[in-house]
């Protein structure tokens, strides 16, 4: 097993970070989080270099690259606190669109930068598929779509909503687009990250816009697998933020000098910047190894999805913990740019499911609880 | 990045298969004579060293000319995986193999190489190692061991301690203060001692689990005669072979950590479902999330270890051998405590399992080797803030 980048992998990360601190510097952050800024030049930015046909078939105008290729995005996204589409249309809607029907056109849109998407999945705080409630009930005109969904990431900018409901025979997928739906954007502690909820009050979604009727065979399996690669890519982005988190950290206790010597020259802070350390390429090692098992379609995946997951929200935990512990007075203002990485840290672990649920889902997957 | 191995590795893993098949010492063979401390080598362990030397298997990232085949780093690993899911040990003097016959090798005269280095790898001889002392454990070039030089001998007196099987050893890779005005990492020299030699005195230390089967030993030296040509390379210089030859195999030690790890959640798993249905709901989501846990860890672990090694193999600098070291030493610690979770009614019993299997607390007190030895846990976070971070003393 080979669980570093390879010469091309790496290039690629370089690129992708040497572009994103052109394009999004902390100025550009710093403008959406107080709320003046728009990121849509950054998007536009990453239409223009192919990163959302990164990972899209080649007969559907993509690259055909894999999904490596797009935990590595990712993870940048993360280190830059990104504000962008990225995470909801190339990690959640696009695999859910592949696995169920990629001839319906819409990978080809997405590959080219036409639309942006996202996933209407989760309810009440849960992703899990057991936790859908929304049902779906065919009429003359189509599916009719009654519920609520929780925690839309982009939920209230993208422009194709994927509806996970169920009916009669079991889930469904609809492609809802937005106007069609009743959006309340949260008031997140992370902007770059907006969520949104989503009233579905008997929107009727016409049947050349289903993408699987409820009762159409590997629904769930088809879900789960995409669920997987969403979940990988936040780990992934997480990660991302917690090694600036770390980094930063260890620069400034080299730097801030109290009782005449520098911070960083105390063991006792030592050995806790060591803890990150470790704490961060434990949780790193473990997002390689989950998007190889994506990218290699290994049997391992959901199990090693879980492990990122989990692992990535346990190193947000210690991480922002100390990160903003070791930085003192100035780590708790709004003018030091630390926080924008903290709440996309907390903002990453919460998404997809936290360390605490992958790690019960992973209790459940091996069989020790029911 | 990829899952697997080249299909290069992989004839190397096939080849060195077939080998073993042919050449193993038998499970009867090892169960009959187990070796019982880090010096002792058993007649089969002895002859099994001396097949493996033999045939290049026994050292293969090493030159020909040292006895190996010049295999990568991957290899190596892929080697000495398949001997641990054999249950084949590689030696049963670990610190001869994997540190002083290489030292030798490295800063030996002809003769030393001959007689003390080439000894341990045809399983002739067994080594030990004298560094820690009564008041030099971490701190290690505060130790006060003399030798001094009279003529064309040493006369060493002192005493060391800790000395993984002193009480089977035929000789000792003794680090000695021979420079007592110079700065203390200066006055350090590595002197070969035959532990015949009249004046040395073992004592086996009886230790927290296996008071029958000592390992420990404190050594006491008391008018040592060596004779000189038994000097180490160069006179006070010591302490960059103390360096030196410590990273000798470090690269390797996570493996061990690893296979490790992955056979106690095996084992833990396995008992894991009837322990689990005994409890009641709220504890067993507890204990699960606590096996959970250990698996992230063991795997982390390996992919951990994997990616450092995909760093050298790339070339890059040495994988961060004090962050798998503290990591994987600390790990392992927890995971023997799950099985004591999984059994809280019989946490004070010992001698609930097989004979041939470690209880719980065996395993438990058997693991803080790990996170004391070699570098305690704490002083591995110094090397990491230092070395890796680069954090100001
Ligand atoms: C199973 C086993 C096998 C061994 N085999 C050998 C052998 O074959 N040959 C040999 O020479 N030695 C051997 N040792 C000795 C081993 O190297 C020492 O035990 C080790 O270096 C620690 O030294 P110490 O025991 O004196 O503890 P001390 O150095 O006294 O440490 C006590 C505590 O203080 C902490 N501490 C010490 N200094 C610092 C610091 N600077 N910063 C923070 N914390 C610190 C330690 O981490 C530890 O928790 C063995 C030890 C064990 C447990």
């Amino acid at each position: 097993m080979d669980l570093e980048l390879s010469e091309e992998e790496s290039e690629l990360r370089d690129n992708v970070r040497a572009v994103l601190a052109g394009v999004c510097p902390p100025a550009v952050v710093r403008a959406v989080y107080e709320g003046k800024g728009d990121a849509a030049p950054v998007w536009a930015r990453m239409v223009e270099l192919y990163w959302p046909a990164l990972a899209i078939a080649e007969d559907h105008g993509g690259l055909g690259l894999g999904f490596v290729e797009v935990a590595l995005v990712a993870e940048e996204l993360g280190r830059a606190v990104v504000p962008s589409p990225f995470l909801a249309t190339v990690t959640q809607f696009a695999p859910v669109v592949r696995e169920l029907d990629a001839a319906n056109g819409l990978l080809d849109r997405v590959a080219a930068g036409e639309v942006t998407g996202t996933v209407a999945l989760a309810e009440r705080g849960s992703w899990e598929l057991s936790a859908v409630t929304a049902t779906a009930e065919e009429s003359a005109e189509g599916w009719v779509l009654q519920g609520t969904k929780s925690a839309v990431l982009d939920g209230a900018e993208a422009d194709e909503v994927l509806v996970v409901a169920r009916g009669a025979e079991g889930l469904g997928v609809f492609v809802v687009p937005r106007p069609a739906l009743a959006i309340t954007p949260r008031t997140v502690v992370d902007p770059t990250s907006p969520l949104a909820d989503v009233v579905l009050d008997g929107v009727v979604v016409p049947p050349d816009r289903v993408l699987a009727a409820p009762g159409t065979t590997g629904v769930a399996e088809a879900l789960e697998r995409a669920g997987q690669e969403a979940t990988v890519a936040l780990a992934a982005a997480t990660v991302g933020a917690c090694r600036v988190i770390f980094e930063q950290t260890v620069e400034y206790a080299k730097v801030r000098e109290q009782y005449g010597r520098p911070i960083g020259s105390f063991q006792a802070l030592k050995h806790r910047m060591a803890d990150m350390y470790l704490a961060v390429e434990r949780a790193q090692s473990l997002c390689y190894f989950a998007a190889l098992t994506i990218a290699e379609d290994d049997p391992r995946r959901a199990e090693a999805a879980s492990m990122a997951k989990a692992a990535a929200g346990e190193c947000q935990r210690l991480v922002v913990q100390d990160g903003l512990q070791l930085h003192g007075g100035i780590g708790m203002t709004w003018e030091h740019d630390l926080h924008f990485l903290l709440k996309r840290a907390i903002a990453g672990d919460a998404l997809y499911g936290n360390a605490v649920h992958h790690r019960s889902r992973l209790a459940q997957m091996l069989g020790l609880v029911a | 990045m990829k899952l697997t191995f080249g299909d290069d590795v992989e004839a190397f893993r096939q080849e060195f298969l077939a080998w073993l098949a042919d050449n193993r010492p038998t499970a009867e063979e090892m169960a009959a004579d187990p070796a019982v401390s880090s010096a002792h080598v058993p007649e089969w362990a002895s002859r099994w060293t001396r097949r493996l030397f033999d045939a290049g298997w026994l050292v293969p990232g090493w030159p020909p000319e040292r006895g190996g085949r010049n295999a990568g780093p991957v290899e190596v690993l892929v080697y000495l995986e398949a001997l641990s899911r054999a249950g084949v040990p590689r030696t049963t003097n670990p610190q001869g193999l994997g540190i002083v016959a290489p030292s030798i090798l490295d800063y030996g005269t002809d003769a030393q190489i001959k007689d003390y280095a080439l000894a341990v790898l045809h399983g002739e001889k067994a080594a030990c190692l004298g560094m820690s002392e009564p008041g030099a454990g971490s701190d290690l070039a505060s130790l006060s061991t003399r030798a001094v030089l009279d003529g064309d001998q040493f006369v060493i007196n002192g005493q060391k301690v800790w000395t993984s099987g002193a009480n089977y050893a035929d000789f000792c890779f003794l680090f000695c203060r021979t420079d007592p005005d110079a700065p203390k990492h200066k006055g350090i020299s590595v002197i070969l001692v035959d532990m015949n030699t009249p004046g040395i005195t073992v004592r086996p230390l009886a230790e927290i689990v296996k008071p029958e089967h000592p390992d420990l030993n404190e050594v006491f030296f008391s008018d040592v005669v060596v004779p000189r040509e038994n000097l180490v390379g160069k006179m006070n210089d010591g302490w960059a072979m103390a360096n030196g030859s410590l990273a000798h195999e470090r690269g390797m030690v996570w493996l061990n950590f690893v296979m490790h790890m992955e056979q106690d959640v095996a084992s833990l798993l396995a008992q894991a479902p009837a322990a689990l249905a005994r409890m009641e709901a709220p504890e067993r989501a507890v204990v699960a999330d606590g096996l959970v846990e250990s698996i992230i860890d063991a795997t982390a672990a390996r992919c951990l270890g994997y990616r450092g090694f995909a760093k050298l193999v790339r070339g890059g600098s040495a994988p961060e051998q004090a962050l798998m070291k503290a990591f994987c030493s600390e790990a392992q610690r927890r995971i023997t405590l799950r099985s004591a979770e999984m059994s809280a009614d019989h946490t004070v019993d010992i001698g609930v399992t097989p004979a041939s299997d470690p209880t719980w607390i065996e395993r438990y007190f058997t693991s803080y080797g790990g996170t004391i030895s070699a570098g305690s846990s704490e002083i591995q976070r110094n090397i990491i803030a230092e070395k890796v971070l680069g954090l100001p003393r």
